[in-house]
C-alpha cells in the first residue's frame, strides 16, 4: 500500500498541494460570495472526497483532463451540496458523499469500481506515477491519490465503526447539521456588520495559509472514538530498547527517516514513539508503527540501543489507544506541598508552592534552607588537584531557617537584603522569612505522593511572622488527596462518592478490600444495591450534629466534638473539651463512640495506674486533651492535670493478691465481686489490697471499677492456673533444694522413670482448673506437665501432672500408674519397680549400719556418690528407696496380693523379688559390682571375705529381719521403712562422715593403718570427685576393709549401727 | 537533511508546542517558528511567545514519518501536520489570550496535557 512514490511526493509538496487544489477553487469560484467560501472552507474534506472519487485515473493525461473537469464540476457540486446537506463534508458522512458523487459522475464510478476490484491496476498506475514524479502536475495528482488513500482508509474505518454505532453517526450528523446552520447564520450577520477592510483582513488571516488550519479542521471534528484503530491501519510493534535511551532511539529513527528520504531505501515505517520515563511501565520499549514487521527490522537495523531482533512483539489493535493514553498531571496550586528533586542538597525536602507560572511549567517554592554558611566550605580543588565533582553531596547541612546574623558573620559581602521585609539574597539565593525561595521547574518537583508529615508542615506553619499557625488546609487537602496513602475506610463508615460515574451515591461501607470499597447504597435510586467503588473518589460523610472524633492526620487528633458545618470534605466541629471550632478533613474523622477517649496524654495513657499522692492511686479512665480523668482506689473519679500526677506506676506483672477464698489472684484473672453488684471483671491492676478491674459490660469510667481484693472470688485464673496452690513455687526457687532434691519428696519421681513416661497414653481425669472433670488421654509429658487430649473438646491442653488423676481405661477406676506399671509390666515391670524400691530398702538399712564399711571399701565409685547425698545420682535413689518404699510398701502390699504378685502368692516372694533381688544385685553384681570387683582385683583374698561379709550386712539380719517384718505387719512395715528413711537421714553419709566413728574404731586398730584411713576418707569425701575418689578408695579400701570385713559387722554390729540406724530399729523392734 | 534530529546533548533545549505538540529545540522555534501553528502562534523570533506557547515539559516522543498514513498521527490528531517529532503529552497551558485568538480563528484547540483526552 505505502508506495514510496506518493509518500515522497506527498510529503515534499504537501503545502503546495494543499494550496493548489483549494486555492483556485476558492478564488475562481466566488469572489463575492463569502458564504460559499465559508462553505468551501468548511467543506474541505468534501473537496477531498470529490477528488477521491475522481482520482482513480489510468494515467497522467487522463488525470489532467480529469482534474480540469473536476475543477469545473466542483462549484456546481458544491452549491448543490450546500443545498442538499451542509454536513456532507464530515468524514463520517462520506458514504453519502460518495453516493452523490457516484450519481453525478457515472463515468468515474466505473473506474472507481474497477479500482476497488483490481488492486493490481492501481499499483500499476502508481508505478507510472513514480515515473512522472518530477512533473509538477504529478504532485497534484499524487496528492489526490494520497487523498484517496487516506479517505479510503477513512471509509474503511467508518464502515468498521458504522457497524458498531449506526445510530451514533446519524445522530451526530443531524445535530451538527442544525448547529452549523445556526452558526452560519450568525457569522453571516456578523460579517455583514464589519466593514470591508476588516472583512478582507479576516479573510486573509483565515485563508492566507491554510495548511495548518486544515489540519485543525480535521482534528476538531472527528471524535476520538471514530479514530480507533482498525485492521487497515498500520500495526504497532513494541521493540525492546535500552532503558533510558528511548528518546535517543526515537530521534535516531527520525534522523534515519530524514536521511533516507527520497532515496531508494526509505524507512518504511510510518511512526515510532516511546513512553519512557523513570516511573513509566512502558520504559525499555519503543513502539514502531509499520505495515509489516520486516519494515521495522529494516528501519531499526543498526540503530543503537534498540534490539528489534531479540525482542519485538505486536501490540494488539485494541491495546493501541492505550499506548498513547495521556493522563493529566494535576496542576499545581499555590500553597500545595511538593518535594524537591533537583538541587541535590535539598532532594526530598518538603517545599510549598508560592506561585506557579501561567503555563504551569515553573513554580516558585519555598523551603527550609540547608546552609552551613561556609563552615564546611571545602576548597573547590581537592588535594589531588582534581576538581571535585559537583553534585556529589557530602553530608548535607541540616534544615534550618535562614539566619541573617550567621550569614553576615561569614559572608557579609554576599548578603544583600532588606531587614524590613526580611528578604535576603545570600550567595545568589533568595530567602524570605527564613525560607529559601526559588523558582523551580515542575519536572524537578515531586508532585505526587508527597505525603507531608505533620512535623514538616508545622515547620512551615510556625514560620509565620506573627507566630500564628496559618496552615492552608485546602492546599494540604489537595496534596493529601493525591497521595497514594489511601484513607482507611472501615465497614460501617458512611461514605459518599464524590468523583467518577457514581458521583453522589451515598452508602455504608460493608467491605473494604484493598482499594475497593463495597458500598451498600442507602440513599437515592440505587438504595439497597451494593456497589463496588474505588477508594479514590470516596469521602466519609457526616451530618451536622454527628458526634465525631478526629482520628488522624491533623494536630487535632483525638479531639472529639460535634459536627457544626460541612463544606465539601472539610468538616468543622465544636470540640467537647474546649468548645472551640476546629476544621478537619472528613477523612480524618470517625463517628465517635461515647466511651472515653483513647490514646494518651503525654506519658499517661488510658487504663494506666498512676500515683496521685502518697496514699492515693488511680486508674486513668479518660484522656482528654489536657487532662485525664482518674478513678482512684476509693472509687471516686476526678479530673486531674498531668502535672498533678506524681508518677505512673508500672504494671507489676507478678503482683499477687489473695481473693476472698485465699486463692491467689493476679493480673488478667477474671474475678467477681462477692457481694454488692457482683460485678465481674478482669484485673488490670493490683495495688496493695485494691484491685482495679475492667469490664466490657459497662461504659462507665471506661469500664473500670475498683474493689478490694478480699471481696472478690476467682472466676477464672489466667491460663488455668491452679488457684489452689497459693504462692509461688518456693521449691523451685531454693537452690539448696535444687541441688539436693533428696530433701524434696516431690522430685522423687524423676529417677523412677525410665523410658517413656508411663503416663503417656493413659486415660486421665483433670482434677483442677478450668478443665476440671474433663476426661482425656495423655499425649505427651514433661517432668511436671502433661499434654492431655480432651475427649470432649478434641483439643490438647497442657496441664500439670499433679492435676491429673489416672483412670483405668476400661473400668474407669482411679489407678496409680506407677503401680500400674508394675502390674502392667508383669515381671519386667515388677522386677524393675520392685527392684528399685526393694533393693534400696535393705541398702539403706545396710548403709545405715554399714556406711563406713561400705564407704571405705567402695570408695572408688561409690564414695562420691555416697558422699554426694546432695548431688549424686544415687542418693535420691537411696532416699527414694527408703522413703518411697513406704507408701509403696503400704500400697503395694495389698496390690501385690491382688495383681501381679497375687499370682506368685504371698508377699514374701514379692519381697524376694523386690528386696532381695536387688539387694544382691546391688551389692553383688549391680552397679556396685565394679567397685567390688575393683576391690576384689586388688584384694583378691578379700573379695571372698567381702563376699562373706557383704551378705552379712546385706542379709544383715536387720535388713532381712525387719523387711519381712514390714511385710508381715502391713502397717508396721509402712513404718518400718521409715527406719531406713530415718537412715536416709542423709546422715547416712553423714553417719559415714561421722568419720569420727570409724576414726574411733580405727584408732584402736593399728595406728598406722588408721591414720591413712581417715585421711583417705577425708580426701574422698572432701573432694567428692570421681577422679580423686578412686585413690582414696584404693588406699582406704583395703584398710578399713581389713577391719570391717570381719570385725566391723560383728563387733560393731550393735555399736556402729546404733548411731545411724538405732532409732529406726529401736522403733521397729 | 536531518533537520528534525536532535543530538542527545541538545535535547535539554527541546520544547514542545502546546498546540500541535511538535518537539523542536528552542533555537528552531525561534528561527523558524512552529511549522504547524506559526500562523496564529507567531513564535518565530519572539522568545516570549515561545516561552508561553511551548513547554519544556513533555513526554512520549513520537516520530511521525508519514502523518497521512500513520494511525498514531491520526489518533494524536497530527495528520495534516508536517512530519517530524511530536510529543504525546505536553504539560502546560496556553495563555488565555492565545487561546482566545485561537478561538477567534475558529481553530479548536486541543490541550495536549491530557486534560481533554478522554472526553470523547
Amino acid at each position: 500500500m505505502a508506495s514510496n512514490s506518493w509518500q515522497f511526493a506527498g510529503d515534499g509538496d504537501e503545502s503546495d498541494d494543499d494550496n493548489f487544489n483549494p486555492a483556485p477553487a476558492d478564488m475562481s469560484d466566488d469572489e463575492n460570495n463569502d458564504n460559499d467560501e465559508e462553505h468551501n472552507h468548511n467543506h474541505r474534506p468534501a473537496g477531498k472526497t470529490v477528488r477521491q472519487a475522481s482520482s482513480p485515473v489510468p494515467d497522467e493525461e487522463e488525470e489532467e483532463e480529469e482534474h480540469d473537469e473536476e475543477e469545473d464540476a466542483r462549484p456546481a457540486k458544491r452549491s448543490r451540496r450546500d443545498d442538499h446537506d451542509e454536513d456532507e463534508d464530515e468524514e463520517q458522512d462520506e458514504e453519502e458523499n460518495e453516493e452523490i458523487d457516484e450519481e453525478e459522475e457515472e463515468e468515474e464510478e466505473d473506474e472507481e469500481d474497477e479500482d476497488d476490484v483490481h488492486g493490481g491496476n492501481r499499483r500499476k498506475r502508481r508505478n507510472k506515477d513514480r515515473r512522472a514524479a518530477f512533473f509538477d502536475i504529478e504532485a497534484e495528482v499524487d496528492d489526490e491519490d494520497e487523498g484517496e488513500d487516506e479517505v479510503g482508509d477513512g471509509e474503511e474505518i467508518e464502515d468498521f465503526i458504522d457497524n458498531a454505532h449506526p445510530d451514533d453517526i446519524a445522530d451526530s450528523g443531524r445535530l451538527n447539521d442544525d448547529r452549523r446552520h445556526r452558526e452560519l447564520d450568525r457569522r453571516r450577520e456578523m460579517e455583514a456588520s464589519l466593514d470591508a477592510e476588516k472583512q478582507a483582513e479576516i479573510l486573509r488571516e483565515r485563508y492566507g495559509k491554510r495548511a495548518p488550519a486544515r489540519g485543525y479542521g480535521d482534528m476538531a471534528i472527528v471524535p476520538r472514538r471514530l479514530l480507533l484503530p482498525s485492521v487497515e491501519d498500520p500495526s504497532i510493534w513494541a521493540v525492546r530498547c535500552k532503558e533510558g535511551k528511548e528518546r535517543e532511539v526515537i530521534f535516531s529513527i527520525m534522523r534515519r527517516i530524514e536521511e533516507r528520504m527520497g532515496t531508494k531505501n526509505e524507512v518504511p515505517i510510518t511512526a515510532a514513539f516511546e513512553r519512557g520515563g523513570v516511573n513509566s511501565v512502558m520504559k525499555g520499549y519503543i513502539y514502531v508503527e509499520a505495515q509489516r514487521q520486516n519494515d521495522i527490522l529494516v528501519a531499526l537495523d543498526g540503530i543503537l540501543n534498540v534490539y528489534p531482533r531479540s525482542n519485538m512483539h505486536l501490540v494488539e489493535i485494541k491495546d493501541m489507544p492505550d499506548l498513547l493514553r495521556v493522563i493529566k498531571t494535576p496542576n499545581l496550586e499555590p500553597g500545595a506541598w511538593v518535594r524537591l528533586k533537583k538541587p541535590a542538597k535539598h532532594a526530598g525536602d518538603l517545599a510549598q508552592v508560592i506561585d506557579v507560572t501561567e503555563n504551569g511549567l515553573e513554580a516558585r517554592v519555598r523551603f527550609i534552607p540547608r546552609l552551613d554558611y561556609g563552615v564546611r566550605d571545602d576548597p573547590v580543588f581537592q588535594a589531588d588537584g582534581k576538581r571535585k565533582r559537583p553534585g556529589v553531596p557530602g553530608p548535607r547541612p541540616p534544615q534550618r531557617l535562614f539566619s541573617e546574623a550567621e550569614a553576615r558573620k561569614r559572608h557579609p559581602r554576599h548578603l544583600q537584603g532588606n531587614p524590613q521585609t526580611n528578604s535576603w539574597n545570600y550567595n545568589g539565593d533568595d530567602f524570605e522569612n527564613g525560607f529559601q525561595v526559588k523558582d523551580i521547574k515542575i519536572q524537578q518537583l515531586e508532585v505526587k505522593n508527597v505525603n507531608p508529615s505533620l512535623e514538616e508542615v508545622t515547620k512551615f506553619a510556625s514560620g509565620a511572622e506573627d507566630g500564628t499557625e496559618n496552615l492552608d488546609l485546602k492546599a494540604l487537602a489537595a496534596t493529601l488527596k493525591d497521595s497514594a496513602k489511601s484513607v482507611a475506610y472501615v465497614p460501617g463508615d458512611i461514605i459518599e462518592v464524590y468523583e467518577g460515574e457514581q458521583q453522589g451515591v451515598i452508602g455504608k461501607a460493608t467491605n473494604v478490600q484493598g482499594d475497593i470499597v463495597t458500598l451498600q447504597v442507602t440513599e437515592g435510586d440505587l438504595a439497597g444495591r451494593t456497589i463496588d467503588v474505588p477508594n479514590k473518589g470516596l469521602r466519609k460523610r457526616f451530618r451536622i450534629g454527628d458526634h465525631v472524633k478526629v482520628i488522624g492526620g491533623s494536630r487535632f487528633r483525638d479531639e472529639v466534638g460535634m459536627v457544626v458545618k460541612i463544606v465539601d470534605d472539610r468538616v468543622t466541629l465544636l470540640t467537647d473539651q474546649t468548645n472551640t471550632e476546629i476544621t478537619v478533613f472528613s477523612k480524618d474523622l470517625r463517628e465517635a463512640s461515647d466511651i472515653g477517649g483513647q490514646g494518651s496524654l503525654g506519658q499517661y495513657s488510658l487504663l494506666d495506674l498512676v500515683q496521685l499522692d502518697a496514699t492515693t492511686v488511680g486508674c486513668i479512665v479518660k484522656v482528654d486533651r489536657e487532662s485525664v480523668v482518674v478513678l482512684d482506689q476509693n472509687g471516686d473519679t476526678k479530673q486531674v492535670q498531668p502535672s498533678q500526677i506524681t508518677n505512673k506506676l508500672p504494671k507489676r506483672k507478678f503482683a499477687v493478691a489473695a481473693d476472698r477464698n485465699g486463692s491467689e489472684i493476679r493480673l488478667d484473672d477474671v474475678v467477681r465481686e462477692y457481694g454488692g453488684q457482683q460485678r465481674q471483671g478482669k484485673i488490670i491492676h493490683v495495688h496493695r489490697s485494691y484491685i482495679f478491674l475492667h469490664t466490657t459490660t459497662t461504659n462507665e469510667n471506661a469500664g473500670v471499677f475498683v474493689t478490694r481484693a478480699n471481696g472478690v472470688t476467682t472466676v477464672a485464673a489466667k491460663g488455668g492456673r491452679n488457684t489452689a496452690t497459693a504462692g509461688p513455687d518456693l521449691s523451685s526457687m531454693n537452690p539448696a533444694l535444687k541441688r539436693n532434691p533428696a530433701a524434696n519428696g516431690k522430685q522423687m519421681a524423676a529417677p523412677r522413670t525410665f523410658g517413656p513416661d508411663r503416663a503417656i497414653n493413659q486415660t486421665v481425669v483433670i482434677r483442677r482448673g478450668g478443665h476440671k472433670g474433663l476426661l482425656g488421654i495423655v499425649k505427651d509429658t514433661t517432668d511436671t506437665h502433661a499434654r492431655v487430649e480432651l475427649h470432649s473438646k478434641g483439643k490438647i491442653i497442657t496441664i500439670p501432672k499433679a492435676d491429673l488423676s489416672f483412670k483405668d481405661k476400661i473400668t474407669g477406676k482411679t489407678i496409680d500408674i506407677n503401680q500400674r506399671g508394675g502390674s502392667r509390666g508383669g515381671f519386667g515391670g515388677g522386677g524393675r519397680g520392685g527392684g528399685e524400691f526393694g533393693s534400696r530398702t535393705p541398702m539403706a538399712s545396710g548403709g545405715s549400719d554399714r556406711t563406713p564399711a561400705w564407704g571405705s571399701s567402695r570408695s572408688t565409685a561409690r564414695t562420691p556418690a555416697w558422699n554426694r547425698d546432695a548431688g549424686g545420682s544415687r542418693t535420691p535413689a537411696w532416699n527414694d528407696g527408703s522413703r518411697t518404699v513406704n507408701p509403696y510398701d503400704g500400697s503395694r502390699t495389698p496390690y501385690g496380693g491382688a495383681t501381679a504378685y497375687g499370682g506368685i502368692g504371698s508377699r514374701t516372694p514379692a519381697w524376694h523379688s523386690g528386696s532381695r533381688t536387688p539387694a544382691p544385685d546391688g551389692f553383688g553384681h549391680g552397679s556396685k559390682t565394679p567397685a567390688w570387683s575393683a576391690g576384689s582385683d586388688s584384694w583378691g583374698s578379700k573379695t571372698p571375705g567381702y563376699g562373706a561379709s557383704a551378705p552379712t550386712p546385706g542379709a544383715s539380719g536387720d535388713a532381712w529381719g525387719y523387711t519381712p517384718g514390714a511385710g508381715g505387719g502391713n502397717s508396721s512395715s509402712a513404718y518400718d521403712a521409715p527406719t531406713p528413711g530415718g537412715g536416709l537421714s542423709a546422715p547416712t553419709p553423714g553417719a559415714a562422715l561421722n568419720a569420727p566413728t570409724p576414726g574411733a574404731y580405727s584408732a584402736p586398730t593399728p595406728a598406722p593403718v588408721s591414720a591413712p584411713t581417715p585421711g583417705a576418707w577425708q580426701g574422698g569425701w572432701g573432694s567428692g570427685d570421681a577422679v580423686s575418689a578412686p585413690t582414696p578408695g584404693a588406699l582406704g579400701a583395703p584398710t578399713p576393709a581389713a577391719y570391717y570385713s570381719a570385725p566391723t559387722p560383728a563387733a560393731y554390729g550393735g555399736a556402729a549401727e546404733t548411731p545411724g540406724g538405732a532409732p529406726g530399729y529401736a522403733d521397729d523392734d | 537533511m536531518s533537520e528534525n534530529y536532535v543530538a542527545p546533548g541538545q535535547q535539554r533545549y527541546l520544547r514542545a508546542c502546546m498546540v500541535c505538540s511538535i518537539v523542536m529545540t528552542y533555537a528552531r522555534f525561534r528561527d523558524e517558528g512552529c511549522p504547524n501553528c506559526e500562523d496564529f502562534l507567531h513564535l518565530q523570533g519572539s522568545p516570549d511567545q515561545i516561552d508561553s506557547c511551548t513547554s519544556q515539559v513533555f513526554e512520549g516522543i513520537i516520530t511521525i514519518a508519514n502523518p497521512q498514513r500513520s494511525w498514531v498521527a491520526k489518533w494524536q490528531r497530527l495528520d495534516g501536520y508536517v512530519k517530524g517529532v511530536y510529543a504525546t503529552k505536553v504539560s502546560g497551558q496556553l495563555p488565555d489570550d492565545v487561546r482566545t485568538t485561537l478561538e477567534d480563528d475558529g481553530i479548536q484547540y486541543i490541550p495536549r496535557d491530557g486534560s481533554a483526552t478522554e472526553a470523547d
